[in-house]
C-alpha cells in the first residue's frame, strides 16, 4: 500500500513584493509648503522593498520588525488595500486588489490601530451588516456569534455605539466582525496593542484557539510575549526586508539569549564587585541609586535562580523583576548578526530593556 | 446576474438604512438640517422672483418655466443626497485612511462610499422642490398627459443620476489631491448651480461645459426644456437617461483608478 502524503497547501505566495510612497518634499513651515506649491518635489519612500514570503494552510506566522519597518503595509497589500507597486501576491488563488470582494469572503483583517465598525451604529448593527454582506445564514449566524460570544464576552457590548466602546472592549468587538465568516485567513495587525493585561490574555488565547482549529493566521506585533505561545514561525522585517525568516525557538536561541534581573535591597551596597564574584559571565551593575541593582546574564549559561541565589546570599531583596527583550532588541540583534559574520561581534553593548 | 444585482440593490438599502438610524440619534440635527436646506432653496426661489419683477422673461423662458428647471434641480439634488451623500465623505474617507475598512468587507467599494452617509436635508429639498414642481405645473403653458408625466418622473430619478455620477466623479479628486475637505467637488458644484438658468443666456465655453465637459444642465435646464417641449434644447434633453448612465459610469471608473493610487495611512 501506498502512503499519501499530504502536502502542505501554500495559502500566501508573495514574491518580489515591493510598495513605495511618494512623498511631498516639503521645507519647514508656511514658506516651504508654499514653495511647494510652485515648485513640487517628490521623494520616494520604499516601505516594503523585495519580500518573498510562502506560508502554508494552517500556518501561524509572526511578521515583526521594528516600527516603520513596513509590517502594516505587507499586510495591507496581502489583504487587497494597497495596490503593490511590483511583484506578485497570490492569496488562496486570488490576487487581492484585484479580486478585492470576493478575497474579503475568505480573510479577516483586524488592525488593533483602527476600528472596522460602524462607528455610530451599536455593536449588534454592525455585526448584522457583516453578516448581510457575507450572506451568512441566520442558524449560522447565531451560532458563530455564541461561539465568538464565549471567549470575546461579547454580550454585554452588542448594544453598545461603537464610538462609546472603550479600547479592550472595541478590540473584541473588531475581532468578532473580523471573524464572523469563519475566514480561512487571519491577518492580525498588532492586536494587542494599548490593551491591559486582562485584555491581552483573551486576545491571545482566542488567537491560541483559532490557530488550534486550523486556520491560518499572520500575527504583526511589537509585543514578543503575543507570538510566543501562538507561533512557531517569525519573519522579522526590517527597513522592508526580510532578514529573518524561520523557527521562533531557534531565534530566541541565539539572538534573545541575554536577560536581565532587576532587584531592590533593603539596604545600600557598597559595592558590586562580590556579588559579580558569584556569577562569573553576567554583568552586575549598581543603579542610579545604591540599593538598585541589575544583573545582565546569558540565559543558557546561567539560571534565574542561580543569579537569584547569588544576589540573596550578599544582601537582603525588597522587590526584583525579569525584563524580557524587546521585539525591538531581537530584530536589532538579528539584524546586526546579519551585517556582521562574527558571532556576537559589537551586540553585547546592547541593552536590553 | 439579475439575482446579483437584487441582492447589491438590498444591501445598498440595508446601508443607508443604518446610515439612516445612526443620523437620527442626533435629533436636533436632523431638524436643523432639513430646515436649511428649505431655507437655501427658498432663497434661490426669492432670487427668481426678484430678477422676474424687473425682466418678463429670459431668453424666452417666463418665471413659471424656470421655476420649473429650479424645481427639478432641487429635486434631482434631493434625491441625490438622500440615497448617494457618501460620495461628499471621500476626501475624509480617503485622506484618513477609512477606505481601508471598506476594502475589507465583500461589497463593491464604491457602493459602500456612496451609502456611506444619508443627508437629511434631502427631505427638506423634497418637500421644496415638489411644492415648487406642484405650482410651476399649474402656471406653465403645457398640455400635460400620462405620457407627459411619466417622461417627467423619468427625468427626474435620470437628473438625479447625472448628480450622483458628478459627485461621484469629482469627490474622485480625493485620491489625487490629499486634502481632507472636498473643496474641488464643491466648487464644481458651485459651478453646476449655473445650469439652473436657461444655458442659452451663457456664451459657449460655459455652454459647453456644463454640456459635455460635466454635464450639469442635465439635471436641470436639459430634462426641463424636454418636459416643457420647449426649444431646441428638449431633444437634448431626452437624452438625460444616457447622460445619467454615462456620468454614473465614469464616476466608478475613475473611482476604481483611484482605488489603485490608495495609499491608506500610517505605514
Amino acid at each position: 500500500m501506498e502512503m499519501v502524503h499530504a502536502r502542505p497547501v501554500t495559502l500566501i505566495q508573495v514574491a518580489g513584493l515591493r510598495k513605495v510612497f511618494r512623498k511631498p518634499e516639503k521645507a519647514p513651515g508656511l514658506r516651504g509648503s508654499l514653495r511647494h506649491l510652485l515648485q513640487r518635489r517628490f521623494s520616494e519612500h520604499v516601505a516594503v522593498d523585495g519580500i518573498d514570503l510562502s506560508v502554508a494552510q494552517g500556518e501561524a506566522v509572526a511578521y515583526v520588525g521594528p516600527n516603520g519597518a513596513g509590517k502594516s503595509t505587507t499586510v495591507k497589500m496581502l489583504s487587497g488595500i494597497l495596490v503593490p507597486t511590483a511583484g506578485q501576491v497570490l492569496v488562496d488563488g486570488l490576487v487581492p486588489y484585484r479580486a478585492r470582494v470576493e478575497n474579503a469572503r475568505r480573510v479577516g483583517v483586524v488592525f488593533g490601530q483602527r476600528t472596522q465598525l460602524w462607528w455610530d451604529l451599536p455593536v449588534r448593527d454592525s455585526l448584522e451588516l457583516l453578516r448581510d454582506m457575507h450572506g451568512l445564514g441566520a442558524a449560522r449566524y447565531r451560532e458563530t456569534l455564541a461561539r465568538l460570544d464565549d471567549v470575546l464576552g461579547l454580550a454585554d457590548l452588542l448594544p453598545v455605539v461603537a464610538r462609546k466602546l472603550s479600547l479592550g472592549q472595541r478590540m473584541r468587538a473588531d475581532l468578532a466582525a473580523a471573524l464572523l465568516h469563519e475566514p480561512r485567513i487571519v491577518y492580525l495587525d498588532e492586536p494587542t496593542i494599548g490593551l491591559d493585561i486582562a485584555v491581552k490574555d483573551r486576545v491571545r488565547s482566542f488567537v491560541r484557539r483559532l490557530v488550534a482549529d486550523g486556520t491560518t493566521v499572520m500575527l504583526t506585533t511589537h509585543d514578543l510575549a503575543d507570538i510566543e505561545d501562538i507561533c512557531r514561525r517569525i519573519v522579522i522585517i526590517d527597513a522592508g526586508r526580510v532578514v529573518y525568516d524561520g523557527d521562533l525557538q531557534s531565534v530566541k536561541d541565539t539572538h534573545v539569549r541575554e536577560r536581565s534581573m532587576s532587584f531592590e535591597l533593603a539596604a545600600g551596597l557598597p559595592g558590586v564587585d562580590r556579588i559579580a564574584a558569584r556569577l562569573p559571565g553576567a554583568q552586575v551593575r549598581a543603579g542610579s541609586d545604591d540599593r538598585e541593582l541589575t544583573v545582565t546574564f546569558d540565559r543558557m549559561t546561567l539560571g534565574a535562580r542561580e543569579v537569584l541565589a547569588a544576589v540573596l546570599a550578599e544582601a537582603e531583596i525588597v522587590d526584583m523583576h525579569i525584563d524580557e527583550p524587546a521585539i525591538e532588541t531581537v530584530v536589532r540583534k538579528v539584524y546586526a548578526g546579519q551585517l556582521r559574520p562574527e558571532p556576537d561581534g559589537g551586540v553585547d553593548r546592547e541593552t536590553v530593556s | 446576474m439579475v439575482a446579483e444585482a437584487r441582492r447589491a440593490l438590498w444591501l445598498y438599502r440595508r446601508l443607508l438604512g443604518a446610515q439612516v438610524r445612526a443620523t437620527l440619534q442626533y435629533e436636533a440635527d436632523f431638524w436643523i438640517m432639513s430646515l436649511s436646506a428649505v431655507l437655501v432653496q427658498a432663497v434661490g426661489v426669492v432670487f427668481l422672483w426678484a430678477i422676474f419683477r424687473s425682466i418678463p422673461e429670459i431668453n424666452g423662458w417666463q418665471f413659471w418655466e424656470v421655476v420649473l428647471i429650479y424645481a427639478l434641480v432641487v429635486v434631482a439634488e434631493g434625491l441625490s443626497v438622500l440615497v448617494a451623500q457618501g460620495a461628499w465623505t471621500l476626501a475624509v474617507t480617503v485622506n484618513f485612511g477609512q477606505l481601508d475598512a471598506m476594502l475589507l468587507r465583500p461589497y463593491p467599494p464604491v457602493l459602500q462610499v456612496l451609502s456611506s452617509a444619508v443627508g437629511m436635508n434631502g427631505l427638506g429639498n423634497l418637500v421644496l422642490g415638489t411644492g415648487l414642481l406642484i405650482a410651476a405645473v399649474r402656471h406653465v403653458d403645457v398640455s400635460w398627459n400620462v405620457g407627459r408625466v411619466a417622461l417627467g418622473l423619468l427625468l427626474v430619478v435620470a437628473a438625479a443620476g447625472v448628480k450622483i455620477g458628478l459627485n461621484l466623479l469629482t469627490n474622485c479628486a480625493a485620491f489625487w489631491l490629499r486634502s481632507p475637505y472636498s473643496m474641488f467637488a464643491f466648487s464644481m458644484h458651485s459651478f453646476g448651480e449655473l445650469a439652473r438658468f436657461p444655458v442659452t443666456i451663457y456664451g459657449l465655453g460655459v455652454r459647453i461645459t456644463l454640456t459635455v465637459v460635466l454635464p450639469y444642465a442635465f439635471m436641470s435646464f436639459f430634462p426641463a426644456a424636454a418636459v416643457l417641449a420647449h426649444g431646441p434644447a428638449r431633444w437634448l434633453g431626452l437624452l438625460t437617461p444616457v447622460v445619467a448612465i454615462y456620468c454614473l459610469w465614469i464616476g466608478t471608473t475613475v473611482f476604481r483608478y483611484g482605488l489603485s493610487r490608495y495609499e491608506s495611512s500610517g505605514h
